[in-house]
Order: C-alpha cells, then sequence, then structure tokens
C-alpha cells in the first residue's frame, strides 16, 4: 500500500534535495556553456512528492500554457533511477536546429522531412541537456548512471505515453523540476526528473551524506 | 583477455578514444569495414583518418559524453553516419554510405574518473532503405512515379510559407490530357496506363531538380516550380505542349498521339493559400480546355 506522500521526505530532506539539484543545475548550466557552447537558463527547481497516478494530469497542469508541445523521455537507471522528461514549446524544433545546424557529412537528404530533422534535433539537444543534468544529480550525489536512448511521446500526456515502469500507480514518485530557456533563442520548456520508490532509499541516505558535509 | 576476443568479434563497431581524441582501441568490425587496420590506427589522432568528425557537432557531443558522462546518441536519420564505409550489399541502391546509428560511452577508471570515450557504431542501413521506401510509397503514385496527392497537400504549404517569408516567386502548372477518355476506350486501360507513364518521363525531364511532378487526378498533373516566375512557367509550359504534341506514344504496335491543355499560375505572396493558388491554375487549365485545347493559358 502506498504510503502518505507528504511522509516520504521530511521537509528537511526536501529542502536539501532542492538544494542539491539547485547546484547541479547551476553546474550543468556552467558547463554547457563553458564546454559545448550551449546556453541554457534553469530556473531555481522545485521538488514534489506526489502518488504515481497522480503524475499525469499534474504534469499536464503544470505545462497547461503550452498549446502544442513535443515530449522526450530519457530513462536512466543506477541507484538513482527514473526518467527525464522534456516538454518544450512548439517551434523548438525548428529554432534548435539552427542552433545545431544540419548533419556535417553531407546534405541532407531530399527526402528527409524537415520535421523529422527538427524531431531529432529536439531529441539529441534533449539528450545532451538531460544527461548534463541528471550526470550532475548523481555526481554530487556519488553514483554513475546509465541511459537509454532518448525517445518521442506522441500524443497526448496520458498514462500510455509514460513509461511504465515510472507510473506503476501503487508507487509514490518525487518529481524534481525546473524550467529551462535556451539563451537567444525563443526556446523553453520544462524538464520533470522523476525518480520511483526503488530510489528514494538511497537518496534519503545520499541526502545525509551529503548533508554530513556539512556538519 | 575474454572480453578483448568479444570487442573484436562482435557485431558492431567499436572505437575507444582518450580525452584528446587520440584513438586506443579499434575493434576488427571497425578494421573490415573501414579498411584501416589497428596497427595504422592506433595512436593516431582520430581526425587524422576522419576529418568530416572535426565539426562543432561531434565535438558537443564527445564532450556532453566525457564531461557529464553523458550516452550521445547520434541517430542515423540526423547524423547518417560518423565512419564513413561503403555500405554492403544491394543497399547501396540508395544510399553509397553504410548508414550508422553510433552512441558514445564515458569510460572511467577506479576513482570514477572519465578517461575515455567508447563510440559504437551499429549498420542501420537496411532500416533505413526500408524506411525511405515506405516513405516514397506512401508519398507517390504507383503507377506514374509522380507524387501524389497527399504530398501535394503537405508540400504546398511549405513551399508557400518558404517563398512568402523570402519573398521569391512560385509558379503551379496544371496539365490535363485533351480526349483521353478515348484512348482508354479505343485501346484499353493497359494503353492509357502505359501513355501515362510516358507522358510523365516527358514531363520528367523538362523539369528541373527542384521541380515537383504531382499526378492530381486521373489524367490531370500538376507541376510545383520553385523560384519561378510566370513568363518562366509559361514558356515551360508551352514547351510541355509542344513535346507531347510532337511525342509518338507506342503501345503494342501502335502509333498513339496526344494534346495537352495547361494552365499557369504565379503565387501572390500577400492573397494566396494553397487553395487559392490550385484553383487559379485551375480556371486558367478550365480557359485552355474551353479556348479549344492543346495550348496554355495563365489567370
Amino acid at each position: 500500500m502506498a504510503e502518505d506522500p507528504r511522509e516520504i521526505l521530511s521537509e528537511e530532506e526536501r529542502d536539501v534535495l532542492q538544494e542539491v539539484m539547485n547546484i547541479c543545475f547551476g553546474n550543468a548550466a556552467a558547463e554547457l556553456a563553458e564546454v559545448i557552447d550551449i546556453y541554457v537558463v534553469l530556473s531555481v527547481p522545485t521538488v514534489k512528492v506526489i502518488s504515481a497516478d497522480g503524475l499525469p494530469n499534474y504534469i499536464k497542469t503544470e505545462i497547461r500554457d503550452y498549446r502544442d508541445v513535443s515530449l522526450i523521455e530519457q530513462n536512466f537507471w543506477s541507484k538513482f533511477k527514473g526518467a527525464a522528461l522534456l516538454v518544450f514549446s512548439s517551434g523548438a524544433g525548428k529554432a534548435l536546429l539552427s542552433i545545431i545546424g544540419g548533419s556535417q557529412n553531407e546534405p541532407t537528404l531530399k527526402s528527409d522531412p524537415l520535421r523529422i530533422l527538427e524531431r531529432e534535433t529536439l531529441m539529441e539537444v534533449g539528450n545532451i541537456l538531460v544527461g548534463a543534468c541528471v550526470g550532475k544529480v548523481a555526481e554530487l550525489l556519488g553514483d554513475v548512471v546509465s541511459y537509454s536512448p532518448p525517445r518521442l511521446l506522441v500524443g497526448n500526456l496520458d498514462g500510455e505515453s509514460l513509461s511504465e515502469n515510472i507510473l506503476d500507480a501503487r508507487n509514490i514518485v518525487i518529481v524534481m523540476q525546473a524550467v529551462f530557456n535556451f539563451q537567444d533563442r525563443d526556446v523553453n520548456g520544462y524538464m520533470f526528473i522523476i525518480t520511483n520508490h526503488e530510489s528514494i532509499g538511497w537518496l534519503k541516505e545520499a541526502i545525509h551524506v551529503f548533508l554530513k558535509q556539512y556538519e | 583477455m575474454i572480453f578483448k576476443q568479444v570487442v573484436d568479434m562482435a557485431n558492431i563497431g567499436i572505437v575507444i578514444l582518450d580525452r584528446e581524441l587520440y584513438v586506443r582501441h579499434w575493434n576488427n568490425w571497425m578494421a573490415m569495414r573501414t579498411g584501416i587496420a589497428k596497427e595504422k590506427i592506433l595512436g593516431v589522432h582520430l581526425f587524422d583518418h576522419f576529418p568530416n568528425l572535426d565539426n562543432p557537432r561531434f565535438l558537443r557531443n564527445v564532450k556532453s559524453t566525457l564531461t557529464f558522462g553523458n550516452y550521445l546518441f547520434f541517430s542515423q536519420k540526423l547524423h547518417h553516419y560518423l565512419f564513413p564505409m561503403p555500405a554492403e550489399g544491394s543497399l547501396n541502391m540508395r544510399f553509397d554510405k553504410m548508414q550508422q546509428s553510433c552512441t558514445s560511452y564515458p569510460l572511467r577508471d577506479e576513482d570514477n574518473r572519465i578517461t575515455h570515450v567508447c563510440i559504437t557504431v551499429q549498420d542501420v542501413t537496411a532500416i533505413a532503405a526500408y524506411e525511405a521506401k515506405l516513405l516514397d510509397m506512401n508519398l507517390r503514385d504507383s503507377l506514374t512515379g509522380a507524387y501524389n496527392r497527399r504530398f501535394l497537400a503537405a508540400r504546398l504549404k511549405e513551399e508557400i510559407d518558404r517563398h512568402k517569408r523570402y519573398g521569391r516567386t512560385l509558379s503551379l502548372l496544371m496539365l490535363d490530357i485533351d480526349y483521353f477518355k478515348n484512348v482508354n476506350d479505343t485501346y484499353g486501360h493497359h494503353c492509357g496506363d502505359s501513355v501515362l507513364k510516358s507522358i510523365c518521363e516527358v514531363i520528367s525531364a523538362m523539369l528541373r531538380n527542384v521541380d515537383l511532378l504531382i499526378r492530381f487526378g486521373g489524367e490531370e498533373f500538376c507541376c510545383l516550380l520553385p523560384e519561378t516566375d510566370l513568363a518562366a512557367a509559361m514558356i515551360l509550359a508551352e514547351r510541355i505542349r509542344k513535346s507531347i504534341e510532337q511525342e509518338v506514344f507506342r503501345f503494342e504496335g501502335r502509333e498513339i498521339r496526344l494534346t495537352v491543355s495547361l494552365g499557369v499560375h504565379e503565387l501572390h505572396a500577400d492573397h494566396d493559400s494553397p487553395e487559392s493558388l490550385l484553383r487559379n491554375a485551375d480556371k486558367a487549365l478550365y480557359r485552355a480546355k474551353e479556348t479549344g485545347r492543346n495550348c496554355v493559358f495563365c489567370m
């Protein structure tokens, strides 16, 4: 039986996790700019604990200002295990394609419709963004993660489009979220890092280890 | 020892680079497909053999692996390939280079520091070829090989948007075979089909690479002509009309002569939509038909 979401993380643990996320996202953005020339601003992240079956509705409510969205999901696993979900505003693919550019090997084949290139570009940029943020969180908490390929979720944000492992209805999920914005481009969106009961034990422990450094 | 054998036997390419991008491992698969032997490439900078990879995009992705420990997936659709190699077998009809799906992974030392990057290379030429074929089948008329209306509907809007954005010209040519029903009634549908194919060949030979030929209906075709103003489109229409008038179509020993009527319209960026562009070209075609056929009209 699911526990009361509010009891999964104490208020202090949640604050610490939020601080961890804040440090990590800041580092991720700085290194993305410094090393990879991708300039992205990430808002101060928030941490929420909710039940898994309420997740689709929660996300829908959060992104209600967006009309047409592209959703990209990428799973990661290790002790820190879960899924990252990126919600891009419409037109993001086109704008990012102009930053990232097409294939360098040869002119784009005539048979490649632009839509496909935009979609693939979103996935590649998403891949970089998710890897930077998740990687930094894992690193700070002493873990090393593996990733599955990013995939584009089609249709609406309902139960079927999210990975089943996140949405096991009996579970509680921790949602860490931030708004991102690519500088000088009209591209913004939401990032949700969602982790479920399998990681909660480790996460609590890692938070306490992290806190000890300051004691 | 055991893992070394696995790496060399695996049916994927495995390349290991150090942080400065010098090649530290090159498995048999890579050696066989690229023709670059291990002895030749180990210890050499990757870009010495693959200058095509010396671009911001590849560097960004590899740095993302080296900096964040990210797994970076290079999709075939976006990159086509990282390491140029010939496509094997019959699939090189469509692709002269092997299509690849590549991934870069971080390799760490005992202290979890990332010391190397591993790139795996998977041959996805067959999948890419089937995908391209399916896409083609969905967008082309199976008899003539011209594009179908589904394609036109999608493309017309894109073309119009582009032409409006950059203030370029765009013309549409609508063509109908005169008295085509007679061909079918007199010689049968096989003959009609053969004539349709031949007419498409005649028209295609007169179009540029950027022009698009679409089978609009039974014996009705249209040509979308980017960067073409009305005067140039009229000249092309007249050339098409003349060529078909002079062409002798042959079917089972019979000689058949045909004519076509054409309507031409140039896009007016401020008030034309996909629908009105088609409608105006069609009106011009109607005028050509009314005027006695075998002629060209514009609105």
